[in-house]
């Protein structure tokens, strides 16, 4: 067990190596010459030289390889091109108003797609069952922009329920991520019942929970007592694979909605080719999922002794 | 001789059970709709050639309407779903849009599925240092964010040195760059998937017996994976297909609202991106219509695509 998760560790560091690669290649190399993106059109031919040094482009790959992973160690990767904020600073600044829309919209939607999976698995082939999963794919096949557009319009515009868009730091937030809250839920609870609903069904047809039945156990225990308790393996290793997103935010919802979280301010990077906040975020996201899956390798160990014993 | 009288195929056997689902089996007959559609509009504008329909007002069409921006009206079949503000039939314009979705989704998921279909066969049969190679590119191209690769690169095709070399791919001045660089963006992006799952499928299918015997009988490796092996792991490529399709046409949909994507003809996500400002005016029926035209041909994928799952899954029989 130990020899496989130190394994598993270990190989974290070649797959890094190879998205830093990637990350390098794809915005210093293809992305163009980022001197002529920083400097505009017919810059100064000494300007050009200077920043060329300070950016350190004038070394060969490799070295800017090395470098960049420099950066990536050290955590420091400079400042942003557009307005010379640490590029720390920034993710720092963006960090709590993701945070504040993603980790509620998380919680609501995690217990709302488990409850409901568990009750409709047990009534399988029910109306309650039929009608939830007819449902459920009906909403999964609607745009994510439809959601967002007809929500904005009718909830915030029209029926005045909501802000239509801003954000305000402090308990005020509440009201600014209330509708993408319900936004992120409405799209995020569909897929997770279809997903959850299949696990439990399959931990339904066991001879355990026969047996509980035949014993004369309540429905609710021998679901919360015995079925989640089994299906609970799966449904925390998906969980756990979505935290790295719950970090690096909704690009969408932040946009749609004003709030200067991590999404909105690296869509803004992105289109503003400023570079070095998208080379960190990039490597963020990359080293967070890597991160996350194996928390969730490690939590299925732990939740299973038949592989924690092993 | 009581042999079974009836004999059929896996194929077959698959094809009996997706019948039974009805509901299946009139969502296939969407999809087929749609796919017609797509086909038609090819057809109209390769034989009706430039100015094209959808770029027209109905007034240039000869249609004279009052309004601009009017509302779904019986008055002419190009008014049924309304016009745009710019006066154009918002019929029309979906129609063009179905065929832009089929080009993405056929092509994105199409590269999509031939990438993972044949590093997974290459990985599940090759010798262990193959092997491991595919299984350390897949592990990093997963690790890096899906939406934020997608936007970079859609973003950065657009420039750079790369960016005359990559538009010389692009043979005609016709196709957008925005829709070639979806389906380069899928394909490049959505294949881990689907190599992952074969991947893992030739590995137990390879220590089949019956695999033993095609190599006693001294098959080639080519003829053992493509002949032998394929049509045992193919079921997953079908349910990967229809999945990169709807993702497909919803990236389509998100990356041509973010302003990286179809720019040259009307899409669906161009029509909803128009919808933003419209609907604030009170213009609602070109988002209507172009969400409903998308919402539908989703859920006949993703329907078709689960009764798939449940006929071709030797499991559930």
């Amino acid at each position: 067990m130990i020899a496989f998760l130190l394994r598993r560790i270990l190989y974290t560091i070649p797959v890094l190596l190879g998205v830093a690669a990637i990350t390098l290649l794809l915005f210093d190399v293809a992305g163009g010459d980022p001197v002529a993106m920083k400097l505009g059109k017919n810059p100064d031919p000494a300007e050009v030289e200077a920043l060329r040094a300070a950016l350190g482009l004038d070394a060969s790959l490799p070295v800017q390889y090395l470098n960049f992973l420099g950066q990536v160690v050290t955590l420091n990767f400079g400042t942003s091109w557009i307005d010379d904020t640490p590029v720390r600073e920034i993710f720092l600044r963006g960090l709590m108003p993701t945070l504040s829309l993603s980790l509620p919209a998380f919680s609501i939607g995690a217990v709302l797609s488990i409850s409901l999976s568990l009750v409709v698995a047990f009534y399988r082939g029910s109306i309650l069952d039929r009608a939830v999963t007819a449902l459920a794919i009906a909403g999964i096949s609607v745009s994510s922009l439809i959601y967002i557009l007809v929500g904005q319009w009718l909830l915030a515009d029209q029926w005045k329920l909501f802000p239509i868009w801003g954000y305000e730091y402090g308990p005020s937030a509440v009201f600014f991520v209330a509708l993408p809250v319900l936004i992120w839920v409405m799209l995020s609870v569909g897929t997770d019942v279809r997903y959850f609903r299949t696990v439990v069904l399959e931990e339904i047809g066991r001879d355990y929970v026969r047996t509980a039945r035949a014993k004369g156990l309540s429905d609710t225990r021998v679901l919360f007592g015995h079925v989640l308790r089994n299906s609970a393996i799966p449904i925390i290793t998906r969980l756990t694979i979505i935290v790295p997103f719950l970090i690096t935010g909704s690009f969408l919802l932040e946009i749609f909605f004003g709030i200067p979280g991590l999404g909105s301010t690296l869509f803004t990077a992105i289109t503003s080719s400023d570079l070095p906040v998208v080379k960190a975020f990039t490597m963020l996201g990359a080293t967070l999922y890597v991160i996350f899956n194996i928390v969730a390798d490690l939590l299925y160990a732990w939740f299973d002794p038949r592989i924690r014993l092993s | 001789m009581s042999a079974p009288d009836i004999s059929r195929s896996p194929r077959a056997e698959a094809w009996i059970r997706f019948k039974r689902d009805r509901i299946a089996v009139f969502f296939l007959v969407v999809f087929a709709a749609y796919a017609l559609s797509a086909l038609g509009a090819q057809v109209i504008e390769l034989y009706q050639g430039s100015p094209f329909m959808y770029e027209q007002s109905l007034a240039d069409l000869g249609v004279d309407l009052e309004e601009t921006a009017l509302p779904p009206s019986s008055e002419s079949w190009m008014a049924w779903f309304g016009t745009t503000s710019a006066g154009k039939s918002v019929l029309i314009r979906v129609f063009h849009g179905t065929k832009v979705a089929f080009v993405v989704g056929l092509c994105g998921a199409g590269l999509s599925v031939v990438i993972g279909m044949t590093l997974g066969l290459i990985a599940g049969y090759a010798n262990q240092w193959v092997d491991e190679l595919v299984v350390y590119i897949y592990s990093t191209v997963a690790s890096i964010p899906y939406l934020l690769l997608m936007l970079a690169l859609a973003f950065i095709v657009r420039q750079g040195p790369i960016a005359d070399t990559y538009r010389s791919f692009l043979f005609s001045d016709y196709v957008s760059l925005g829709l070639f660089n979806i389906v380069v963006v899928i394909g490049l992006t959505s294949w881990v998937t689907l190599c992952r799952l074969v991947r893992a499928e030739v590995k137990k299918v390879r220590e089949l017996e019956y695999i033993h015997a095609a190599r006693a009988l001294g098959f080639g490796d080519v003829r053992i994976v493509f002949q032998h092996i394929l049509p045992n792991v193919f079921h997953l490529v079908i349910i990967n297909f229809s999945l990169t399709f709807v993702r497909a046409i919803k990236s389509e949909v998100i990356l041509t609202f973010l302003g990286v994507g179809v720019d040259k003809e009307p899409s669906w996500g161009q029509m909803i991106a128009d919808a933003k400002s419209e609907l604030m005016q009170g213009i609602w029926w070109p988002l209507l219509a172009s969400g409903l035209a998308l919402f539908g041909l989703t859920l006949a994928v993703n329907y078709v695509g689960d009764a798939l799952r449940d006929a071709l899954d030797p499991r559930l029989k």
